[in-house]
């Protein structure tokens, strides 16, 4: 109980600093700090749509910063989650579209696998640069998600574009790929299960399993892992697939689950509160679903107080940043 | 008749964190001796130096040189009062020739064509009166440790020191290299010269020291005159009073035997032809066959960097041969990856323990269980059993003394000491048939080094076989059953328990090969 408190002491100090600093912008900027604050702390609890809102953004970040994370426990970046998700739902509606007279026994998890593998696919590239060539697996993950932007791009104004609609989108998905709702008014569909179900075994694999050990032994120090027979190679390509498969879920439960379609830009600004939640996580794959909820609080906290206060949704963005900040700064401060 | 010290250290305090390397020492340096500092690893032999030659700064205390108080600020403030210190690890430059390193940073007189006559004649002068005979004009990367300590001591004498500080000097020096040593460091003082000693070696303190000061857990013990004294006195200054002396392996007589090994058995370890060629195109390893038996303690010994670690790597499967042939117990294992070979009966200490041993960010379970982690009882091969490791994590950290908060702290918290422990812990936990260890005591107290001998000697009853790879001669000699000495990757010699002489070894070290066996 006693380290707990000492682990999350200074997460508090952090936020309350964050929150304090950011007042200070708001303020000068001439807004009321004291409502400001309440809309974007309260609005995810006020109202069911607002939670179910917020639950909603909390699958895709909690999965993307799995992405992020795990590959980190084994000492390798991954910034590619916004890539792989993109391919993972292009692959999700490709299947859902060319058999959408499947019933959903049959059509949902191939929906959902088509994004899982795609997504797998996407990581596998990059591990396997990195395991034949050695070349940095940071770049080539950046620079593949330019290469899924082109493809959606590919996709959404070709033979499948929804003629209707103004914005690059495909034609919906057939019905049986639809993931079952779970409350349909306001809706949340069933995708929030799948991601705490995952958050849950990404961290019994990572902390409970032998290939889990092995994962954190080559992040601590690959030669030494080696030295005492740990394939790290073959650690870094099965970390990278498994984040990428991990985005890819995230792209397939957004088509599934929320569009029902493939909709250009529906990655929105996930890869990069990702990494965020990752780092304020320290990697720590249990931390991460918790951090990443704290953050969806955040962000439809964000949207509602434009709307109701007038105060940009970047102010979010700032108080987000500086949370990370202060997380990191009271790493050194420890160190002292 | 008194003699005014030359130097005096009085009371000093220095803290790193919350560890208390020197608490409270006083040391006084008299004109003309030889003052030996003697105490085990840890003791701080040499954070005591580092705050003379300026290279730390002192949280307390203070410094007299010729009875006036002094403040050092760096090394350089140090070498203008003419202190000079020659550190375990050299700082030179690889491809200068000596001269050019000897000179470096002082003036020349002629700066801009690099005409050093004056220099070296200067130089030579001092190799002459000293006995340090150095080719001024080879290149620093093609010469011995030996002879490249002689250039780190001329270094200090060429910038006019009085006072001379060594650390561990011995380190790496065949038997003979050191007597050469010793020879120098007599004519030094009888030229006026005062010396500082720093070593863990209690047998070369008394050979060559006028007076010893022993520190043990950053406090000074004694210092006493060498003739005063008799071994037993220093002995357990150095260790203290907890340890039992008569027991120990540390201060056994080296003629000792701990058990017969039958050499007619099938042997547990045999290396054929193995050699090894780098990437790079170069013989690591030249043809070497070695047989370990049963219940045997196999050492190598050899100046560092003739090839142990690539020795050490070949055996433990961590790298494949280029060619030849290893087996253990009858059964082929060349090629067979380290991770198999660890399952079948092979442990392994390396030697860089923070590079190939740590998991710095892991908890020091994590570390103790590395290698194993796929064995009984840690893991059914699927789910490690968290259970059993913190239990026996636990014991582990009682039985080999380590340092920590406990299985689940970080292994970044421990001391380089501990992490050696963990790095013993675990090699001997796993009870294998072969252990291959490399330098296993490096950065231990004697008490822990006493324990590590006694774990050694334990697996000879077991009828288990070690290859004990080891920088010091006096280890090797007191534990091991036979000596094999590697040199430039070959093995040139292989001497038995009865032929152990460290004149016969220190020749074969310089890779002198000798047709006749050893006389005394």
């Amino acid at each position: 109980m006693k380290t707990l408190g000492r682990t999350i002491l200074p997460y508090l100090i952090a936020i309350a600093a964050s929150f304090a600093a950011a007042g200070i912008f708001i303020a000068a900027m001439g807004f009321d700090v004291g409502r400001a604050y309440q809309t974007i702390l309260l609005t995810s609890f006020r109202t069911p749509n607002g939670f179910i809102q917020t639950l909603l953004k909390f699958i895709p970040l909690t999965l993307q910063a799995l992405a992020f994370t795990v590959p980190l426990t084994a000492g390798k970046f991954n910034i590619g989650g916004e890539g792989q998700m993109i391919v993972g739902g292009i692959a999700a509606a490709a299947v859902g579209i060319t058999f959408s007279d499947l019933p959903p026994v049959i059509l949902l998890p191939l929906v959902i696998l088509a994004g899982v593998i795609a997504g797998a696919f996407w990581g596998l590239v990059p591990a396997w640069l990195l395991y034949r060539f050695g070349l940095n697996e940071i770049l080539t993950t950046v620079l593949l998600n330019f290469v899924s932007f082109a493809l959606i791009d590919l996709v959404a104004t070709g033979p499948w574009r929804d003629t209707t609609a103004g914005h690059p989108t495909t034609i919906p998905i057939g019905q049986g790929g639809w993931l079952p709702m779970l409350v349909s008014n306001p809706p949340l569909h069933s995708g929030i299960i799948l991601a705490v179900l995952v958050a849950a075994g990404i961290y019994v694999y990572t902390s409970r399993t032998t290939g889990g050990y092995e994962l954190v032994a080559t992040g601590a120090n690959p030669r030494a892992a080696e030295v005492f027979g740990i394939n790290v190679k073959r650690m870094f390509v099965f970390s990278l697939v498994l984040a990428g498969a991990l985005a890819g879920l995230a792209g397939s439960i957004e088509v599934a689950g929320v569009h029902r379609r493939l909709i250009e830009g529906m990655q929105s600004n996930f890869l990069v509160l990702g990494l965020i939640i990752g780092l304020i996580a320290r990697g720590n794959n249990l931390a991460v679903p918790f951090v990443a909820f704290f953050i969806a609080v955040l962000e439809v906290g964000a949207s509602a107080m434009q709307r109701t206060l007038m105060i940009p949704v970047e102010m979010v963005f700032i108080v987000e940043a500086l949370v990370l900040l202060f997380v990191l700064l009271s790493d050194v401060v420890r160190r002292r | 008749m008194e003699k005014q010290p030359i130097l005096e250290l009085k009371n000093i305090r220095k803290t790193f964190d919350k560890l208390v390397a020197l608490d409270d020492v006083s040391f006084s340096l008299l004109p003309g001796e030889i003052h030996g500092l003697l105490g085990g690893n840890g003791a701080g032999k040499t954070t005591l130096m580092n705050i003379l030659y300026g290279l730390y700064r002192k949280d307390q205390g203070e410094i007299f040189l010729n009875s006036e108080k002094i403040e050092i600020n760096g090394p350089r403030d140090a070498l203008k009062r003419g202190i000079g210190m020659v550190h375990q690890h050299f700082l030179q430059i690889a491809n200068y020739t000596v001269l050019e390193n000897i000179v470096l940073g002082t003036g020349i007189t002629n700066r801009y064509t690099m005409q050093m006559q004056p220099e070296a004649r200067k130089v030579e002068e001092l190799c002459q009166r000293f006995g340090l005979p150095v080719e001024l004009n080879a290149v620093i990367s093609t010469l011995p440790i030996g002879t490249r300590q002689k250039v780190e001591i001329l270094k200090a004498l060429y910038r006019g020191v009085k006072i001379l500080i060594l650390d561990e000097p011995t380190t790496n020096l065949t038997p003979q290299e050191v007597d050469a040593l010793f020879e120098s460091l007599r004519v030094m003082v009888n030229d006026g010269l005062s010396i500082v000693f720093i070593t863990h070696k209690l047998r070369e303190v008394l050979s060559v020291c006028d007076r010893i000061t022993v520190l043990r857990e950053g406090r000074n013990i004694t210092t006493l005159d060498r003739k005063d004294a008799s071994e037993e006195v220093f002995v357990r200054a150095m260790v203290g009073e907890q340890m039992n002396i008569e027991k120990s392996v540390y201060f056994a007589r080296d003629t000792k035997t701990f058990g017969e090994v039958d050499y007619t058995a099938e042997p547990l370890l045999r290396l054929t032809q193995v050699n090894l060629i780098s990437k790079e195109g170069v013989a690591r390893l030249k043809d070497v066959s070695l047989e370990i038996f049963h219940g045997e303690i196999l050492g190598i010994a050899g100046v560092a960097g003739n090839g142990q670690q690539e020795l050490a790597e070949v055996t433990a499967g961590i790298i494949p041969p280029t060619s030849g042939k290893i087996e253990q117990n009858g059964r082929d294992v060349t090629g067979v990856p380290v991770g198999e070979r660890l399952r079948s009966g092979l442990s392994y200490i390396p030697e860089d323990r923070l590079h190939d041993g740590f998991l710095p960010k892991a908890s020091v379970a994590h570390n103790l269980i590395l290698g194993v982690h796929r064995q009984p009882p840690y893991s059914d091969g699927r789910f490690i059993n968290w259970k059993t490791v913190y239990q026996n994590s636990r014991e582990q950290i009682r039985e080999y003394n380590i340092k920590t908060g406990g299985p689940e702290d970080p292994g970044g918290n421990l001391s380089g000491g501990n992490i050696q422990r963990v790095m013993i812990a675990r090699a001997f936990s796993m009870n294998a048939d072969l252990l291959v260890a490399h330098n296993p005591t490096r950065g231990l107290d004697i008490p822990s080094m006493d324990f590590v001998y006694q774990k050694l000697l334990q697996r000879k009853a077991k009828k288990q076989a070690t290859l004990l790879i080891s920088e010091d001669l006096d280890e090797l000699m007191l534990l091991s059953d036979r000596i094999a000495v590697i040199y430039r990757g070959e093995i040139l010699g292989i001497l038995p328990r009865e032929q152990f002489d460290k004149y016969a070894i220190g020749r074969l070290m310089s890779g002198i090969r000798s047709t006749e066996p050893a006389t005394p």
